[in-house]
């Protein structure tokens, strides 16, 4: 029963490199992009503490970093930008046998510090699920009186 | 416990439609033989409707959240007709809702479906123990529904804990699937509930649905 909402946003992170002197430290620091993913069942409650295994463009077969949502179902990482690395990423979010796949593009140039929200596109709103069960309801109801209707109405 | 596209391999995916193909097939064979096809595809088709929408209904039960099945009740009150409304019904949720997926719809369909079917010789045994003996309908029914829900939760487990991918934890997926049965065990007592206050109730206002 289970779909999730992923939202992707493009987050400014700051990195820090570690560098430690004798007597004296230095800080370097640069910006990177970073990818938030945000885990729902679909009845809105989040997917906490469930498995994330995220792969690299370059590589699908073995996964580029595991990991574990935090409470409310987020996960962030950091995917690097190694030019064979453009390209979709797949995060894949999986708990008690419940769970999802997600492609996330990632062009050249985007580590902007620009939000971008998305999601996996296929949640309905709770109307249109309402409307798509009453028509398949009809569908059932009215095989029922088809099945059901008496001899003496047909028109033969 | 509709297991999702993606979650097995494709072999796995390829036993799960076989079976179904010959469970369908031979329940088809079963229905070929009753004599009242024609009053039972309505009850049948009305019970498909009901499953259908019972999975819409989520029940928050941490760590997860559940929904009704209801296989144990569909097998007592439609026999073989039961799988292949399963079976329907699986297809329209997973088509609909992406409830399930249409890879493991075969699969789905057996840890679903196939309890149903020993449900319903489950029940049938209730006209041979004496169908007037209110005490023994109740605890056929309850344990047709509720033991049928178990059947398919531990279908479900014993598949998903043989194929967990390795890029995942697999102990800690493995400690969450089976924390998620303690789950199905209390919706196996809601579901047999269930099926004891529905064929109560149909035994009082129409006793000849329960006949088959």
């Amino acid at each position: 029963m289970i779909r999730f909402y992923f939202f992707l946003s493009l987050l400014a992170l700051i990195a820090v490199p570690e560098k430690t002197l004798a007597h004296g430290a230095n800080i370097e620091y640069r910006q990177t992009a970073a990818i938030t993913i945000e885990a729902k069942y679909d009845d809105g409650t989040p997917m906490a503490n469930a498995q994330v295994v995220v792969y690299a463009p370059s590589d699908r077969a073995t996964p580029w970093l595991k990991g574990t949502t935090d409470e409310s179902g987020n996960f962030t990482f950091v995917p690097d930008t190694k030019p064979e690395n453009i390209g979709d990423w797949d995060v894949k979010v999986r708990q008690s046998g419940h769970g999802d796949i997600t492609s996330i593009p990632l062009s050249e140039g985007e580590n902007v510090a620009d939000t971008q929200l998305a999601s996996g596109g296929r949640g309905y709103t709770s109307a249109q699920k309402a409307i798509m069960a009453a028509a398949g309801i009809w569908g059932f109801i009215g095989t029922a009186l088809y099945f059901s209707r008496s001899k003496s109405s047909k028109l033969d | 416990m509709h297991i999702p596209d993606g979650f097995l391999s494709p072999s796995v995916c390829i036993t799960g439609y076989a079976l179904t193909g010959g469970v369908t097939w031979y329940c088809l064979r079963q229905i070929e033989r009753d004599r009242n096809i024609q009053a039972n595809i309505p009850k049948a088709s009305l019970l498909t409707a009901a499953f259908f929408v019972a999975s819409l209904i989520n029940i928050p039960i941490p760590p997860t959240s559940i929904h009704l099945i209801f296989n144990g009740l569909m097998g007592a009150l439609l026999g073989y007709y039961a799988f292949l409304a399963i079976l329907i019904g699986l297809f329209f949720q997973a088509v609909m809702f992406q409830h399930g997926g249409m890879s493991t719809l075969g699969v789905n369909a057996i840890i679903i479906g196939s309890p149903s079917i020993a449900a319903y010789h489950l029940f049938q045994q209730r006209g041979r123990l004496g169908s007037n003996k209110p005490v023994l309908t109740t605890i056929l029914s309850f344990v047709s529904g509720a033991g049928a829900l178990l059947l398919s939760a531990a279908m479900f487990a014993i598949l998903l804990v043989t194929n967990i991918s390795p890029d995942m934890d697999v102990n800690a997926e493995r400690t969450a699937i089976l924390i998620s049965l303690s789950g199905y065990s209390i919706q196996a007592v809601i579901e047999g509930v269930f099926t004891v206050m529905l064929i109560s109730f149909l035994e009082k206002v129409k006793p000849e649905l329960l006949k088959s």
